[in-house]
């Protein structure tokens, strides 16, 4: 494998190669006819919205999920029944975004454990492997501490060190996944440097990212994927920021602000003062009127989520003040700030936020119980019934019934969910980490929409998100976060995307 | 039983689809208590129908009947504790602790009243009663406390309840069998109404007020979402210490309860008076529908696993068969239910997992 194949442009064997796959989930197509063919030394963009099935593509390429139809070829030969094993084998690593490293181990353990896990050897001798991690550290020039914890590292080092792994597994195909989400410029330019040295190598590498300057600037194929199916492949060369956009969206892109400037009150509904958590963010200052929507952005582990954690309890602040309509509130528990009125959607949907198993019903009241009492002892089921239907119509969630089970909703329809729940407890302010994450086009703006509607009935809403057309289209303000710290706040016409890029990433 | 589709979320990088395969676990529990109570009352049905047709005389005998009656309140009631326990995702190990630890009080109390002064002995008996009830409420606040507040596992913060209270038990009776509970609760427990045992009522009547409590009260509701999903309901502000106290404290009380359905039904109490029990009430709260892990559970579907059970234990007495044989029944029907489940399960995993791969097209790159 260390046979060096630089790219020449000039394909031959595609080392990886699927053809026409396709895989749905219950009744909802994911993949539909999509074909991509990786050749050695070549770095492969991947590009698509959220939900086009890239990550579904990806499963199916390392063995974790079983494509409906179609081939998968490596080396030219076809592998009908791929599995994770197999494909480990094979070559073929996934570098997750969560890089899937053990927190409590070294970086040199992490490096070959997985190799050595693969060779099924009964006994983990340090000594004998550490020499296999410092060559490949070395030979990346790398300058990794070997025997520090990976939970020390930062986001980059960790991934440096799946990377790594990756190599000491004799991967010839390593896909990453967002690789880029939460680094900063410089780290990003770190990463393409050690792409191109794996390219030298000959490493196919799939790059998966909705970046576009990077998936311009980095690969040499292009593949486009949108809603499962299979748009455009061909040469990186041919395409150029608004085709691709045009191509990932299927229209012209959609940045336009879509926002009002409320006549803000005197009293803002929620005045933030020097808060700080040792560790995740420091002096935070902000206020936020009735009817305003303010966006909270930075970069993965710039300290964007914790601090609106700790606006509801989950991560109480060590200093600062808080507070709601004027009155200082001390925020110590989740009752505290649901008592205070704030509301919290959080970042994780699927174990923060809902009762999967549960039905909506139960997921929309699950906030708001005590309103719904009669008497001392008993619910007003009456009551409960209409709230529930009411947002249930309200919001527009897609199911049958309200009695479905969350689990079998659509990410869009159960965001919904959550938001109904907030919305049953009629909080002064709401806060939303990833209002959209994984939630398609059509519900994501039906969900922007919500929110416009609930500033303009008097709610303070505040959005942590690192979507920045989300952000552009419908925040008044944006606070940019860097490293623990609030370091710069747009408003007006100044909030565009690449602003707020720029910042985020400097 | 509801089709249940699973049809994960496509939209979402970062392993969404991978969590939800994960979590197609945990739709076994709903799985299972969408059939439970059918399924237990089909049970119910066949193996009374199955003892009917081996041993009518014996089975169908009316004393036969009413001791299955008789017999069934005090686990019945020990079960939907557990039940609750279940619910919020723990369990109680220390129900029949909690029982037994009241029946002893009470009749220690009664007793000793009653040597003296056994008339004021019976006026004083409602107080004994509701003292006995009120220790096994601590009892059981005790354990929320440990559980909820302090944060300890419920099993193990329930064994050390059951093994404090059992201690205690047997320190203060020196091992012996008390006589002399309250005589009114033996005469209590033998009157019937329209031919059915008053103890059997008292069971339905805990039933239903469970029952209630559990579905249409705001405690109820939040004990389900609670064992649902622990960090939900947190996120959702679900307060748990206060959920998981009233839940303990609930429970605590129903194994008073059980306590006083002990000595109305046999006026002695002992230390390790039904000490098969917690076993037994686990695997009749699981048959019933409840979800181990937390969440589900219906009360009818654990009245009517009582009752089975009941059924099979009277049948094998019928049988002339022993209490090991018995022992060994609860096992396999156990074990039968779970497979039931299991395959149900992973033959809808299956179907949906091997799709048979369409043919491909040849060469279809590059479609620009």
């Amino acid at each position: 494998m260390t046979s060096s194949n630089p790219p020449t442009g000039q394909p031959g064997v595609p080392v990886l190669e699927v053809r026409n796959i396709s895989k749905s989930y219950g009744g909802a197509k994911a993949l539909e006819g999509v074909s991509l063919a990786l050749q050695a030394g070549h770095v492969h963009c991947l590009a698509g919205e959220n939900g086009c099935g890239k990550s579904t593509l990806i499963k199916i390429i390392s063995g974790a999920e079983r494509p409906d139809g179609g081939e998968i070829f490596i080396d030219g030969k076809p592998h009908p029944f791929m599995t994770p094993s197999q494909a480990i084998k094979e070559g073929i690593q996934v570098i997750y975004q969560d890089f899937s490293l053990f927190p409590n181990l070294t970086v040199a353990e992490n490096i070959v454990l997985t190799s050595v896990v693969a060779k099924r050897s009964k006994v983990f001798s340090a000594g004998k492997n550490r020499p296999a991690a410092e060559h490949i550290v070395k030979e990346l020039g790398l300058t990794l501490d070997l025997d520090k914890d990976v939970e020390r590292l930062s986001v980059a080092d960790k991934q440096l060190t799946a990377i790594c792994r990756a190599l000491v597994s004799e991967a010839r195909v390593i896909i990453m996944d967002e690789p880029t989400t939460a680094l900063t410029h410089s780290e990003v330019a770190r990463l393409f440097g050690i792409v191109r040295k794996l390219q030298d190598r000959g490493v196919a590498l799939v790059f998966v990212s909705h970046k576009l300057e990077e998936a311009l600037q980095v690969s040499q194929d292009l593949t486009i994927l949108r809603n499962g199916i299979h748009v455009v492949s061909g040469p990186t060369t041919g395409f150029d920021r608004r085709s691709l956009i045009k191509h990932m969206t299927g229209r012209a892109v959609n940045e336009t602000r879509l926002i009002t400037s409320p006549q803000l009150e005197e009293r803002p509904v929620l005045s933030v003062r020097s808060l700080s958590v040792s560790g995740a963010f420091h002096d935070v200052a902000f206020d936020l009127h009735r009817g305003e929507i303010l966006g909270i952005t930075g970069l993965l582990g710039s300290g964007r989520s914790e601090i609106a954690e700790s606006l509801f309890g989950v991560l109480p602040a060590d200093s600062g003040t808080v507070e709601v309509e004027g009155k200082t509130v001390r925020i110590r528990s989740i009752d505290d700030a649901i008592r205070a009125g704030i509301g919290y959607v959080p970042e994780d949907r699927l174990t923060q936020g809902l009762f999967l198993e549960k039905s909506i019903a139960d997921n929309i009241i699950a906030g708001s119980v005590d309103k719904h009492r009669r008497g001392p002892i008993l619910l007003d089921s009456g009551k409960v019934s209409s709230s529930i239907r009411r947002l249930f119509d309200q919001l527009r969630i897609k199911a049958p019934n309200v009695l479905a089970p969350v689990r079998s909703l659509s990410g869009g329809n159960a965001q919904r969910v959550v938001l109904a729940k907030w919305l049953a407890n009629q909080p002064k302010v709401l806060m939303l980490n990833g209002p959209t994450v994984g939630v398609d086009v059509g519900s994501k703006e039906e969900i922007l929409a919500v929110l416009r509607e609930q500033a303009g009935n008097g709610m303070g809403v505040l959005v942590i998100s690192d979507d920045v057309p989300e952000l552009v289209t419908v925040c008044n303000r944006v606070l940019i976060v860097r490293q623990g710290a609030v370091v710069d706040v747009l408003e007006g016409d100044a909030v565009n995307g690449t602003a707020i890029e720029e910042l985020m990433a400097a | 039983m509801a089709q249940t589709k699973n049809q994960p979320d496509l939209h979402t990088p970062g392993g969404f689809n991978a969590r939800i395969d994960n979590g197609m676990g945990a739709m076994l529990g709903r799985l299972t208590r969408d059939r439970s109570v059918v399924r237990m009352l089909v049970l119910l049905v066949a193996a009374f129908a199955f003892f009917t047709l081996l041993r009518p005389s014996i089975f169908l005998n009316p004393l036969n009947l009413e001791n299955i009656a008789v017999s069934a309140p005090e686990i019945g009631i020990l079960a939907i504790a557990m039940m609750l326990a279940m619910l919020t995702g723990g369990i109680d190990l220390s129900v029949v602790a909690i029982a037994n630890f009241t029946a002893i009080t009470i009749t220690t109390l009664y007793a000793g009243l009653a040597a003296g002064n056994p008339g004021q002995a019976n006026s004083l008996l409602p107080l004994i009663l509701l003292l006995g009830l009120a220790l096994a409420a601590v009892a059981g606040w005790f354990n929320g406390f440990l559980i909820g507040v302090v944060g300890i596992t419920p099993i193990l913060a329930t064994l050390a309840t059951m093994q404090i209270l059992n201690g205690i038990a047997v320190v203060w009776t020196g091992g012996q069998t008390l006589y002399g509970a309250p005589e009114a609760l033996s005469v209590i427990a033998k009157t019937t109404i329209v031919g059915v045992p008053v103890l059997f009522l008292f069971f339905l009547l805990i039933a239903v007020v469970v029952a209630v409590l559990v579905n249409v009260t705001p405690l109820g509701l939040k004990l389900q979402l609670q064992g649902a999903n622990p960090v939900a309901a947190r996120y959702s502000g679900i307060g748990s210490r206060r959920v998981l106290t009233s839940t303990y404290v609930t429970s605590g009380l129903l194994g008073g309860l059980a306590g006083i359905v002990f000595i109305a039904r046999n006026p002695t109490a002992s230390a390790d008076y039904g000490s098969s029990y917690v076993l037994l009430v686990i695997v009749i709260a699981v048959l019933g529908g409840t979800n181990p892990a937390g969440g589900f559970a219906t009360v009818a579907g654990v009245v009517l696993a009582t009752l089975t059970l009941q059924v099979v234990s009277s049948g094998f007495n019928a049988l002339r068969l022993s209490a090991y044989e018995y022992s060994i029944a609860q096992g396999v029907i156990l074990i039968a239910v779970m497979i039931a489940d299991q395959m149900r399960f992973r033959s809808r995993r299956r179907k949906r997992d091997l799709q048979p791969p369409v043919p491909a097209a040849p060469e279809t790159q590059g479609k620009s």
